[in-house]
């Protein structure tokens, strides 16, 4: 018999997606039976109160939620986010129900074995309740009381080996696509990248030092499976800078609609009948530049004019590889529009070689030289896409210290307010007046 | 319940403490045959939607069957993850960035009984546990934030808009009928901790109306110089306001014209509440995406500017979502993402084939940007 | 570093009389409203001086969960209001 009715949510179990309903319930029915006799930390009964404030913001069309600022645990700034229930009174099992972030793996893989040290951890000392994952990317504990915090951070880092993620003005939990690990597009191994940078910089994930939020996120192509040039601060895309490897025999069977070679790796794979493979229609005449063509039998492609967009490579995977000479480029400045609109990650370096002998050291000395012009400029609350916006891309620059390249605009400017600097200008801007007069009346 | 202590000393807290360690290494967690192939990877195939193949040089196959899942997860639905996991894959799983799971086999002969282990899955309340899909070029699994199940400021929820908007199109979940891929996100406010701004179609929950003020708490719970600065808009100015019983008190005064609805201030300030049933409801973008394939990544736009919430199943919106994937599917060509074949076919026509309605709320009037969303042409179709 | 940075007690004690100075009115401050009682020093060294405070249990964070803040530990309304006193 459950705690709240809940008519509003039990409109939400009937349907075929999964319902987080059904399972809430589930979770309630299962604490409650306890059959694994597990000592709960936690009012027994916090999932049915789950549901029971659920349902009343279902009721009122409102949130009964209070944030909650202080909570965190010892010395770290983030990971932690605090949150009180506002009818603490009738749903006791949530009056504080804080949330916990827990760093991913790279790549997302996991053992049974290791999940299921994280459920028996958070039935214990928790809701059981999780987000795999949060939109960040960490994997999100949803729902503990105030001093079961450093309960848990104690047996994630002492039994787990296991570290939180970051919230706050800190590096976010850095996130990446899986990338080489099962991807042949990948153009670099993006979980080690991801996994070494996010150790390399722990001080700045959990404790503050920034004006804001800093994201990193890693995608190994420019498929961009992780959408870090939408949402990262500094957004590391995988590319080559040589040439399409292209396999003839494969392009032919393509074209022969073999049953092996299917358009797209097979994503047309459903109820509609899109016709046969026409290499013209979905590959040629489709390419941005128009930097390929067919030369008898054979699949052209002028690799100086190929601007790396995967198409042809999506659509013809076993005939068309990604290049040999790989590296990443890096954007930055990605955001979502709050606060002055949304930003684009912006281009900033467009070849970076990723040399994990070195450590990384052509990344990481971007990565520094942005976050101390960021640190010393930025306003509270400036993302760094607006602190670029503010000061000018020319200063960015400078502060990397990157040439300026054509590459760096879709566009030169449509005007010609150049603010020349004095050291620019022949002479500079000391002028003699009188000499001028000699020759220009008053 | 008793306390159990984990070995923490509440009074000494730097004591045996560990810190900065990070996540567990990626590399762990792999399966054999990722860990045997790594970056030797030939070329994958999505053999059905949902099932995918991926051959690596050496010829070794892994078989990887997608499931759809609510990212609010219980620790029993993990658990029985695992025990799928067990069974199938050696004990090994992962999850992608859209919230699916993937459970891996290393031979052909090992996916059916996986696929219809899977299938056979049901809540007590009918849905599926694991429906397999989310490939290709169909719909695949819906990014999403908190909403009402743990935010103080959304304006809608989160796990219940992106429930029925997956039953909606459920279809296109185990299909790949759709001219390409169709990524659907979802954000409760417009803070959007989760970026959904460059979607095919996202999903937004927006306040209209501004904070109400606790005059005679404000001062007690709140310090007025943070709540005036939380404001990025700065509509908040400190004031002196004089109660009902006469009493003066200090509190703030918010510009209501100057305010954005971000909720920024009651994060500060527990007493500048927001929500609002019919101040809050429901924007739905359209036509962004990430990817660099053939044209440039781009921001959704907004399409419908305000619905209100409807519990538990928000019927007005999923009916426009409905209409906009259908046009786009009708209308589009292969390969064609939806803000493209929006490009292609014209903005106006958008909206006539989509039979949504164009108000003057669509057209941009926020800072620099407007401006460049204007038509500057003599270009257009009637 | 700057020798007023390296002098933690000195340094401490800096930061201890800004804050309480301004306790009256706010108790809650960005990481950058400390850079100009050091500026001669980076923001990278200032914000290890201050997070090591924290750790001495002088400071402690007020997270909005986007943004982190310090103030003294226990000052302002914050801990009576969220019920965390």
């Amino acid at each position: 018999m459950a705690k709240h009715e809940t008519p509003f949510l039990d409109q939400l179990e009937s349907g075929p997606w999964p319902s987080f309903v059904s399972d809430l319930k589930q979770q309630a029915e299962v604490r409650a039976k306890n059959e694994a006799g597990v000592e709960f930390q936690i009012p027994v009964d916090c999932v049915e109160d789950l549901l029971g404030v659920v349902e009343l913001s279902y009721k009122h069309g409102r949130t009964h939620w209070k944030h909650g600022g202080i909570v965190g645990v010892f010395g770290y700034g983030g990971g932690v986010i605090g949150r009180y229930c506002d009818q603490p009174k009738l749903f006791p099992g949530v009056e504080h129900f804080h949330t916990m972030r827990v760093a991913q793996p790279c790549g997302k893989y996991y053992t049974t074995d290791y999940l299921r040290s994280l459920t028996k951890l958070w039935d214990l000392r928790g809701s059981g309740i999780t987000n795999m994952h949060g939109a960040t990317g960490d994997i999100i504990f949803l729902g503990t009381t105030t001093p079961q915090l450093e309960e848990v951070f104690y047996e994630l880092t002492h039994n787990l080996n296991q570290d939180l993620g970051g919230s706050g003005s800190n590096l976010r939990t850095p996130a990446d696509c899986l990338g080489s690990s099962r991807c042949e597009y990948a153009c670099y191994d993006s979980n080690a990248l991801c996994h070494f940078l996010t150790n390399e910089y722990q001080d700045e994930l959990h404790r503050p030092a920034f004006p804001y939020k800093f994201k990193f996120k890693f995608d190994a192509c420019p498929n961009g499976c992780v959408a870090s040039i939408a949402r990262s601060d500094m957004s590391f895309i995988g590319t080559w800078k040589d040439d399409i490897k292209i396999d003839q025999d494969a392009v032919a069977k393509y074209i022969a609609n073999d049953e092996a070679y299917p358009a797209n790796a097979g994503a047309f794979r459903g109820s509609r009948d899109w016709g046969p493979f026409d290499i013209n229609k979905e590959v040629i005449n489709l390419c941005p530049t128009k930097c390929m063509w067919m030369e008898g039998d054979e699949l052209k492609i002028d690799n100086s004019n190929c601007t790396r967009c995967m198409h042809c490579i999506n659509t013809m995977p076993r005939a068309l590889k990604i290049g040999d000479e790989r590296g990443l480029s890096i954007l930055v400045g990605a955001k979502a529009p709050i606060l002055d609109g949304a930003q684009m990650g912006s281009l900033l370096v467009p070849f970076v070689e990723v040399n994990p002998d070195d450590d990384y050291a052509a990344i990481t000395e971007i990565i520094e030289s942005i976050w101390d012009w960021w640190m010393e400029e930025g306003k509270n609350r400036e993302r760094l896409g607006e602190l670029i916006m503010r000061q000018g891309f020319q200063k960015l620059l400078e502060v990397t210290g990157i040439e300026a390249q054509p590459q760096h605009v879709a566009y030169p400017r449509t005007n010609p307010y150049i603010f020349w600097k004095e050291d620019e200008v022949e002479g500079g801007w000391e002028r003699d007046v009188v000499e001028y007069r000699k020759h220009h009346l008053r | 319940m008793a306390f159990i202590s984990s070995g923490y000393n509440p009074d000494k807290p730097m004591e045996n403490r560990i810190t900065d360690i990070g996540p567990r290494k990626y590399d762990e967690f792999y399966p054999e045959v990722i860990k045997k192939n790594k970056g030797k990877w030939s070329h994958h195939e999505i053999l059905e939607p949902g099932v995918l193949v991926h051959v690596a040089e050496s010829g070794d196959e892994i078989y990887t069957v997608r499931v759809g899942g609510a990212r609010l997860m219980s620790t029993t639905h993990i658990n029985e993850i695992c025990e799928i996991a067990d069974k199938h894959c050696d004990g090994h799983l992962r999850f992608t960035t859209r919230n699916n799971i993937e459970f891996m086999v290393d031979s052909k002969d090992k996916v059916e009984p996986l696929k219809n282990d899977l299938k056979s899955r049901k809540f007590a309340g009918g849905s599926f546990k694991f429906p397999i899909g989310g490939t290709g070029a169909g719909v695949t699994n819906i990014v999403h934030t908190q909403g009402w199940i743990h935010c103080h400021t959304p304006a809608t929820d989160a796990s219940g808009t992106v429930k029925a908007t997956m039953d909606e199109l459920f279809a296109d979940f185990q299909d790949q009928r759709l001219p390409a891929q169709l990524r659907v996100s979802m954000a409760c406010c417009l803070n959007m901790c989760g970026a959904v701004h460059c979607s095919d179609i996202a999903i937004l929950g927006y306040h209209r109306k501004p904070p109400m003020i606790d005059h005679e708490y404000l001062d007690k719970l709140c310090e007025i110089p943070l709540a005036v600065s939380a404001c990025p808009t700065a509509a908040i100015k400190p004031a002196k306001v004089t109660l009902e019983d006469g009493t003066e008190v200090k509190s703030v005064d918010v510009k209501n014209e100057r305010c954005m609805f971000c909720g920024n201030c009651y994060t500060m300030c527990p007493s500048l509440p927001l929500a609002d049933t019919e101040g809050d409801g429901i924007v739905l973008m359209a036509g962004g995406k990430v990817s660099n394939r053939i044209s440039d990544p781009k921001f959704s736009k907004v399409v419908v500017a305000f619905l209100p919430n409807e519990m538990p199943r928000w019927p007005s919106m999923t009916d426009a979502i409905h209409k906009m994937v259908n046009a786009y599917s009708n209308g589009a060509n292969k390969y064609e993402r939806l803000g493209d074949w929006a490009d292609r076919i014209g903005w106006e026509k958008f909206f006539e084939v989509c039979e949504l309605d164009f108000t003057h709320h669509l057209i941009d009037d926020f800072r620099q940007q407007a401006y460049m969303s204007w038509r500057q042409s003599t270009q257009f179709k009637f | 570093m700057s020798d007023l940075l390296n002098d933690t007690a000195a340094a401490e004690k800096l930061v201890v009389d800004f804050l309480t100075k301004k306790s009256k009115n706010k108790s809650k401050f960005y990481i950058k409203d400390f850079y100009k009682l050091f500026p001669d020093d980076k923001p990278r060294m200032i914000k290890k001086v201050i997070n090591k405070m924290v750790e001495h249990e002088i400071l402690e964070f007020w997270s909005s969960g986007s943004t982190t803040m310090y103030g003294l530990k226990g000052a302002g309304k914050q801990a009576a209001s969220e019920g965390e006193d």
